[in-house]
Formats: structure tokens, C-alpha cells, sequence
């Protein structure tokens, strides 16, 4: 890369939704969409991981009684999820809460943002994670069945969806453009000589955001169900 | 379709023990008759005694040996139990099946999913998962012969669209394979999934009952059949629990007739 990139889809005045549970990874997104124009407004609120009628008080408190954002980028990833551990040394209250309520929690978010979505009859649903959920790794059981749990309910909505005009798509991402989180882990990797064919991360602000603002314009429009590799070409899959 | 050829599997799972979770029927069943037709002894594992026992029942018929243990893999002390005797009766325990469903799996539209639902699925599909995985690594690791097979659904990786929870909790089944596959390499146990399109009851009744339906669907395999449990399917778990796939793990294994070549 020679220099800085500039994301080419604008969301000039149009209102995007962060939402973020858990591991921090959405600061350099939040700014890539602002820089594109977009009016961003972010969610952290812990009810998120609560029955229903607590996860639509949530998004009520960013988006008042009825509005619908035309991009969500949200990153569901609690603590328990992103504590790498053996699974033979995870009890089975910690597995619920690393592995499965993640996926529940997914469905209850999917279900608020529907209601709003759907009657609008647009807009871009995009799941950002980071890419070691679809490869795996020692210490991450619990983090690929909740992150791949989470993926295959974003495919099943997005066929649901797809007569409404919502999207939903799946980002994968360098796990260290995200987050310093994983710096300790041990990574699997391409064992090439070049494995990461760009030769770098991919840059949260400019490319991740980027890639989420495309998505939400028309060009993007035609793109659901899918999911988008941003890591710079490490994998290559399928 | 001619019937399998048990001859070319004979002896590829001579002296090894097998647990087959959701073995009282379907696809349980046909897996559990697959791996005894191929040496192995195998504890059907069900909460069903009437279904259960007639597996058995079957894999003796076909020469084999066969022992139901009741099991609700939801609950870990039942399953370590189950493999606490499945160790005491046949000596060891060298493969696992998790087949089991949950018989709630129905399409639901996303928006009609209660805690209620999920929890029952969440507990069938990854509790379990849980359990059996505590419960049988200290006899699966550092032999060479340990397997540990979760039999997943196409659904999860293509999105199945009107059952999300279903969809969701077997592409979360993948998920767990591939993690649990480099966290067991280094023990010497080979662990993946294998997705099924299969001739079970439940399709063959929804098949009988529209010929012309069944002709069109039947279009879309390329070898023009739903798999039998037993012969179709059976054999490919056989080959996936022998020495013969020893070096591939984290693997979703789709037998299928070809139905799904796009994943």
C-alpha cells in the first residue's frame, strides 16, 4: 500500500448502527464510516445479551420508537467467547455462555433489527468477526462453534430476508486488524512462504469500513448471504 | 441401487468400540449397523429402549455386537456413564458418533424462536458436544484410533431458509469440529462431521406421496437416489472412524450423492 485509501461508497447523512458486545473492535470502523458521511450511531448496552423486550429497549435508546438504519455492522463477541481455552478445561456453565448463548444472542438482535428493517424495505445487515472463527485453533472450540453458529444463522436470515431488501453478509477479517486481543494466540496460518498475498493487514478504518459502506449502497445490493474474506489474502477459501 | 458390498468394509474396525449417540432410529441407526458390518462393537446410545434395543437387535442379526445403554446426552452424568460402561463392557472406547437430534428441529421462522426452543436444540446440538467430548478424551487420545464424528446437515452451510436455529446449530457443529480438530491433533484424534442428505422415514413418506415431486427432486443428485442410512451412508462414517481417513480431521464431509457440489 502506498498510501492512504479513502472509501469510494458515501453514506452522505444516512444513519448506520454499530453494535458491539464484548471484545472492543469497532473503533477504527466507527471512524471509516464517518468519514464516508455516514451519521453513526453505536450500541454497547449490555442488554443486548437479555431476553427480547431488553434488546428492542437497546436499540430504542439510539433509534428512538421506529427508525432503521440502512447499515448495521455489529460484532458479537462477548468475553467468555474471546477467552481462548481448552475445551477439556471449560465447565459446561462457561461453554453455554462462550459457544451457544452467543448464537441466541444473535437471533434476538437479527429478530429487533427485522422489525425495523424489513418494513423499510432496505438495507445492509454486515457481521464482522475475525477470521481464525472459520479456521480454528487450540483454545478456540467454544469461539468457532459460537462465530460459526452466529455465520450459518446470518446465511439462513439472509435467505429469509432476501425478498425484503435486506442484506445480510459476513465479514472475516485479520483477527489483529480487529484487535490486540489475539496477539498471544497461537494463530493457525498459511504455511507459504508469502502468506499473506497483500502483505499487510487490512486497515479497519479505511478497507473494513469500506467494504461495509459498498454493501450498503446499490452496487452492494446484489451481495447476501456471503462472506467476504478481508485478510488481505491470507486465505483464499473456498 | 444395488446393495452395499459389507465384504470390501469387513475388518476395517476389527476390535474397535464405538459409541453411536441417537441410534434408535434413522440415520442412528443405519450409522450404528455401518460400523458393526465393518468389526466395530458399538453402544447404541438413545433415550428410546424400544428403538434402541431393536438396533440392536438388527446389528446382531447381521453378526455384529451391539449393547444399548440408555442415554440422554443432554445430561453429563449420563453420558459419563454411558461411556463409564461402554469402557467397562467392550474394554475401551475408541469412536464417537454424535448423531443425536433434537425432535424439535422443525422450521421456525426466526421471529417465532422461544428460549424454550433454542435450549432444548442448543442442548442436543452443543451440550452434548460438551459432554461427550469430556467424557471420552481420556480414552480417545494418544491411541491413534480415536474419532470423533458429528454427523452436521448441508443446512449449515448453505443456510437453510426456514429453520435458523437448526441452520445455525449445525453450522455451529462445523465450527466446533474444525476448532476441535487442532486442539486434538496433537493427542493423535481425527475429529470432523459429516453432512448427509439421507433416505430417512420422515423423506421417504414426504417422497411416496408425490411421485412427480419425487422425480424432480431426484434431478438435482447427480446419482439420482437419496442416500440409504445404512449403505450409503454407513460406509462413508465407516471409511471416516478407520485408519484409512486417519490424516483428514476438521473436515464437514458432505454424502450426498453429490446433491450440494458448490460447498
Amino acid at each position: 500500500m502506498t498510501g492512504p485509501v479513502t472509501p469510494s461508497s458515501s453514506l452522505e447523512g444516512q444513519l448506520v448502527l454499530v453494535i458491539e458486545l464484548g471484545l472492543p473492535v469497532m473503533a477504527g470502523i466507527t471512524e471509516g464510516l464517518e468519514d464516508v458521511g455516514a451519521e453513526v450511531v453505536t450500541l454497547h448496552d449490555p442488554r443486548l445479551a437479555d431476553a427480547q423486550e431488553e434488546v428492542e429497549a437497546a436499540l430504542a435508546t439510539v433509534l428512538g420508537p421506529d427508525l432503521a438504519p440502512v447499515l448495521v455492522v455489529l460484532s458479537l463477541l462477548g468475553e467468555a467467547t474471546a477467552t481462548l481455552k481448552p475445551l477439556d478445561e471449560t465447565d459446561l456453565v462457561t461453554w453455554r455462555r462462550a459457544a451457544s448463548d452467543p448464537i441466541r444472542i444473535a437471533m434476538r438482535v437479527l429478530t429487533a433489527l427485522g422489525r425495523r428493517m424489513k418494513p423499510a424495505g432496505r438495507g445492509a445487515i454486515l457481521f464482522l468477526a475475525p477470521s481464525l472463527s472459520l479456521v480454528g485453533g487450540p483454545g478456540m472450540v467454544a469461539l468457532s462453534t459460537a462465530l460459526e453458529g452466529q455465520r450459518g444463522l446470518m446465511k439462513s436470515v439472509a435467505r429469509q430476508w432476501g425478498a425484503s431488501g435486506v442484506t445480510l453478509n459476513w465479514a472475516a477479517a485479520a483477527p489483529r486488524a480487529l484487535s490486540s486481543h489475539f496477539d498471544a494466540a497461537e494463530l493457525a496460518a498459511k504455511g507459504d512462504a508469502v502468506p499473506i498475498a497483500l502483505g499487510r493487514r487490512p486497515d479497519a478504518r479505511a478497507e473494513i469500513a469500506g467494504l461495509a459502506a459498498w454493501l450498503a449502497s446499490p452496487a452492494g445490493g446484489g451481495v447476501t448471504g456471503a462472506t467476504l474474506m478481508i485478510d488481505g489474502g491470507e486465505w483464499m477459501v473456498p | 441401487m444395488t446393495g452395499m458390498d459389507w465384504t470390501s468394509a469387513a475388518g476395517l474396525l476389527t476390535g474397535r468400540v464405538a459409541i453411536v449417540t441417537g441410534a434408535s432410529g434413522g440415520v442412528g441407526r443405519g450409522l450404528a449397523r455401518a460400523l458393526a458390518l465393518a468389526g466395530a462393537r458399538v453402544v447404541v446410545a438413545a433415550r428410546g429402549p424400544a428403538g434402541g434395543q431393536e438396533t440392536v437387535a438388527q446389528i446382531q442379526a447381521e453378526g455384529g455386537q451391539g449393547l444399548f445403554v440408555a442415554t440422554d446426552v443432554c445430561d453429563a452424568e449420563a453420558v459419563r456413564r454411558t461411556v463409564a460402561t461402554t469402557v467397562q463392557i467392550f474394554g475401551g472406547l475408541d469412536i464417537v458418533v454424535h448423531n443425536a437430534a433434537s425432535t424439535l428441529a422443525r422450521p421456525t421462522p426466526l421471529e417465532e424462536i422461544n428460549d424454550a426452543l433454542w435450549a432444548e436444540q442448543a442442548g442436543v446440538s452443543l451440550d452434548a458436544l460438551h459432554h461427550l467430548a469430556h467424557a471420552a478424551l481420556p480414552y480417545l487420545r494418544g491411541t491413534g484410533r480415536g474419532r470423533f464424528l458429528v454427523l452436521s446437515s448441508a443446512q449449515g452451510q448453505h443456510g437453510g431458509a426456514m429453520n435458523p436455529a437448526y441452520t445455525a446449530l449445525k453450522a455451529a457443529q462445523r465450527g466446533f469440529v474444525k476448532a476441535l480438530a487442532r486442539e486434538w491433533g496433537p493427542h493423535d484424534i481425527v475429529v470432523n462431521a459429516l453432512a448427509p442428505a439421507a433416505l430417512t422415514d420422515a423423506a421417504k413418506a414426504y417422497l411416496e406421496a408425490d411421485p412427480e415431486r419425487t422425480r424432480e427432486a431426484m434431478k438435482s443428485f447427480p446419482l439420482g437416489r437419496m442416500g440409504d442410512m445404512r449403505d450409503d451412508i454407513g460406509p462413508a462414517a465407516v471409511a471416516m472412524c478407520s485408519d484409512l481417513w486417519r490424516y483428514v480431521t476438521g473436515q464437514t464431509v458432505n454424502v450426498d450423492g453429490g446433491y450440494y457440489t458448490a460447498l
